[in-house]
């Protein structure tokens, strides 16, 4: 087994047979978890913020730090290992939040609205996802099968 | 519940402070006290001195070119500067490998602190606000009661639970209602026991509940720690059992006139600084318990 790390604003593509990717600690940063069942590979981004206007400097050193920069990166990057768009399937986890007493610190919330934006303009679907609440969590790619797990507080589920 | 008085001789059991810090702190308060009385306390003490220069060179500090002195660094940074580099080494000193309690290890714990110091400091940046001295500390030192608190913590894991999950309580809230006191008092304590700044024993105690300082009008320094915090956890800086179950107190953002877009804006240009300071834990900084 090849753990791959991905950390806070970073995306890695494998298409190595003996690879799980493996992000931590997703609060209101979302992990968007891409597998191609055909061409065996995998690819995971962990994203921190909805949009790169936040920051444009910050935006070119990490592309991945941003959905709107980041995501489009992912998949061209699996594009580019010879993945096939119809084939792809989507999972997405994280997008928390804190308890916020007037509503004002959403991140996750936004994380997720810009997501699924994205998503419904280019025609993808969302095959599964755990999102929201006041959760922090593990995700894992295993290849070649495309298992997906979410863990948070111990408890692991099947994404 | 544990009595006060237990947890009070806990402090007593955890690794020595380092004294060379405690007598700097004296120092930082007395308007008498010159650049070369503050340089002979730290000299003698040949790993705090290695450890506090190879801290100064990280980016957060963007020191126009590499020091090798003490002498230097005050000369670059001046006394508070020096003194909060001083006190980041000897916190680093006494985190012990794991902390049971929450589900985490140093090197979350040092990561979150860290991130917490370098956020809280920068909060303000583009606003007219100026950052109080010693924030980078108090930032960094907001948790050092769950040094102590971790211990009892780690026997009471199914009560605590039981309080965050199943009645959505935060995890400051359900510390108080299963142990009978919580991280921020006991950090208070254990910040006073080691003669550190007053103002990093009010960050400690107050910084879940900033609304209550100062009568209800709240602290520039207690805010900005308290948005910091809540910002670092919500990143998933050093995540800990509580996962987001804390609590956003939105006056302390209108107190600083702070919007999300600027929490977003300042999240964005911290990364590289938090992720550099981070390092200078012995392990691989982030993950958490999950």
């Amino acid at each position: 087994m090849n753990l791959v790390k991905v950390d806070i604003a970073d995306l890695k593509i494998t298409a190595d047979p003996d690879a799980v990717l493996v992000t931590y600690a997703l609060g209101s940063c979302i992990a968007v978890i891409v597998y191609d069942p055909v061409r065996k590979a995998g690819g995971m981004i962990h994203y921190m913020l909805p949009l790169s206007e936040t920051s444009p400097e910050k935006a070119k050193e990490r592309p991945a730090m941003f959905a709107d920069t980041g995501i489009p990166l992912l998949f061209h990057g699996m594009y580019e290992i010879g993945c096939k768009k119809p084939d792809l399937v989507v999972k997405v986890a994280g997008g928390g939040a804190l308890y916020d007493d007037g509503g004002r610190f959403a991140i996750g919330q936004r994380n997720y609205t810009i997501l699924r934006k994205m998503f419904w303009k280019v025609g993808v679907m969302i095959a599964a996802e755990d999102v929201g609440g006041a959760k922090s969590r593990t995700a894992r790619l295993f290849l070649p099968g495309g298992r997906c797990t979410i863990s948070s507080l111990g408890e692991e589920i099947e994404l | 519940m544990i009595a006060k008085s237990e947890l009070l001789a806990s402090i007593k059991k955890l690794p020595t402070f380092s004294t060379t810090v405690i007598r700097l702190s004296s120092v930082l308060n007395d308007p008498d006290a010159s650049v070369g009385e503050f340089e002979a306390i730290i000299l003698p003490d040949v790993a705090l001195t290695a450890n506090l220069l190879r801290i100064a060179n990280s980016a957060f500090f963007a020191l126009p070119r590499r020091i090798g002195s003490v002498r230097e660094a005050i000369t670059l940074l001046g006394i508070n500067r020096v003194y909060e580099l001083g006190a980041m080494a000897a916190v680093e000193a006494v985190v012990p490998a794991r902390l049971p309690g929450y589900g985490i290890d140093a090197a979350a714990y040092w990561c979150h602190s860290v991130a917490v110091g370098v956020l809280s400091e920068r909060l303000t940046r583009d606003k007219k606000l100026a950052t109080p001295a010693l924030t980078f500390t108090a930032g960094l030192m907001h948790d050092i009661g769950k040094l102590v608190i971790s211990e009892y913590l780690a026997k009471v894991q199914a009560a605590l639970q039981d309080e965050m999950i199943g009645r959505n309580k935060s995890l400051i809230e359900s510390e108080r209602e299963v142990l009978g006191v919580d991280h921020g008092e006991i950090g208070a304590d254990i910040a006073r026991a080691w003669n550190l700044p007053e103002e990093v024993a009010l960050v400690a105690g107050a910084h879940h509940d900033p609304d209550g300082v100062n009568g209800g009008k709240g602290d520039i320094m207690v805010d900005l720690v308290h948005i910091a915090d809540c910002l670092a956890h919500s990143l998933g800086f050093g995540t800990d059992i509580g996962e987001l179950h804390r609590t956003l107190r939105v006056a302390a953002m209108e107190r600083l006139e702070l919007k999300a877009a600027d929490l977003e804006r300042v999240a964005s240009r911290c990364i590289a600084e938090i992720e550099g300071l981070a390092q200078f834990n012995r392990a691989p900084a982030q993950g958490g318990p999950a």
